[in-house]
């Protein structure tokens, strides 16, 4: 392990090791899930996307990447609902951390699926900035990324990055990112990326950050077979970046946020195997 | 600052920054592959070395020719020894 980089307690209660992935209720998961995503993500194209468009621009004159990002946070929200039989899913810190507007979220990344729990956000209008492969893959992937003006970090570099989140804050979006660039292979919270702080410093945007558990159990990288699951978002009190002045700031609160992040998940994975 | 002294406040900058593992630290490391950055990282690296050796870099053209870790080690020291060399 790289000097300087977080450990966490080896995940508890994963059924990755041969036959037991194929216990019944896993098999199930699979049946049930995968079929009725897909049905949803064509419901989503065919009927909630123009239907929400018409009615959003009629009646709330909402641009195209408003309601693209609303449209993206109600197919969340549907998420949470088709895994719900499987997965004990629990938000926590959302009342107690009420996270300000504007803020930036900064997330930790262990599977796939993190994206799609962020429909359980109390924001629609969220604006992700991320690699550039989701700009480059499924056509529908593409389309909803562009629709919705996310951000393509690789493409535009930190800079552009940091305006443009300080053009979407001003229009009333709050920034997601994944500050570890990758989905974890180990559970273990990666080195993080400088740009969300970089962001926050210059924005003077707070950073509220976000810690998920159990992902990586629901799916891991790699795999395509899903796993019943206990999956946690706990929200950490916002972090103001006044109080990390200088031109070195955002490195100074960017390894603060991960030393937070790195405690809450520990405690979080302990409390999960207790 | 001798050459290995300025080599050695490089390596170990990186290495806390981007938490790399000394052993893989070699001059012949490439920084895309070998040590795992990517262009993300560039603009890290280059505040890096900025506050370890109190001097501006992010314009210099020179930066985007950087592949390997002993290129770093090269274009720091020639910067060190230009500032260092009397006026005229």
């Amino acid at each position: 392990m790289s000097a300087g980089s977080e450990t966490l307690p080896r995940k508890a209660g994963v059924a990755t090791a041969g036959w037991r992935r194929f216990r019944p209720a896993a098999v199930l998961m699979n049946l049930w899930v995968y079929p009725l995503l897909i049905a949803w993500t064509l419901i989503g194209i065919v009927l909630l996307y123009p239907a929400t468009w018409i009615l959003a621009r009629l009646f709330l004159r909402w641009e195209t990447a408003r309601i693209s990002r609303h449209v993206t946070w109600i197919y969340g929200r549907g998420w949470l609902l088709i895994i719900a039989p499987f997965v004990q899913f629990a938000r926590e810190g959302f009342a107690e951390n009420r996270p300000p507007r504007p803020c930036i979220f900064v997330v930790n990344h262990l599977s796939y699926f993190d994206t799609y729990f962020m429909g359980a956000l109390p924001f629609s209008n969220c604006v992700f900035a991320v690699r550039a492969w989701p700009f480059r893959t499924l056509f529908w992937y593409t389309a909803i990324m562009r629709l919705s003006r996310y951000l393509d970090v690789e493409s535009l570099g930190w800079e552009a990055t940091v305006e443009a989140c300080r053009r979407e804050m001003a229009g009333g979006a709050v920034m997601v990112f994944f500050p570890e660039g990758h989905r974890s292979r180990d559970g273990r919270l990666q080195r993080f990326y400088s740009g969300s702080f970089m962001a926050a410093c210059a924005t003077g945007a707070p950073v509220v950050p976000l810690c998920i558990a159990g992902t990586d159990t629901l799916l891991p990288p790699g795999r395509l077979w899903l796993q019943p699951a206990r999956v946690r978002l706990r929200a950490l009190p916002a972090v103001d970046p006044a109080g990390f002045p200088g031109e070195l700031g955002h490195v100074a609160l960017r390894k603060h946020v991960k030393a937070l992040m790195a405690s809450a998940l520990r405690e979080m994975r302990t409390e999960a195997a207790a | 600052m001798t050459d290995q002294e300025i080599i050695d406040r490089i390596n170990e900058a990186l290495a806390e920054e981007f938490e790399l593992e000394p052993a893989a630290m070699t001059p012949d490391a490439t920084l895309y592959n070998a040590l795992g950055l990517d262009s993300l990282d560039t603009v890290d690296m280059v505040i890096v070395l900025e506050n370890a050796f109190r001097f501006k870099i992010r314009e210099e053209e020179a930066i985007r020719k950087i592949s390997t870790l002993g290129d770093i080690h090269r274009f720091v020291i020639g910067k060190i020894r230009e500032r260092e060399a009397p006026p005229g």
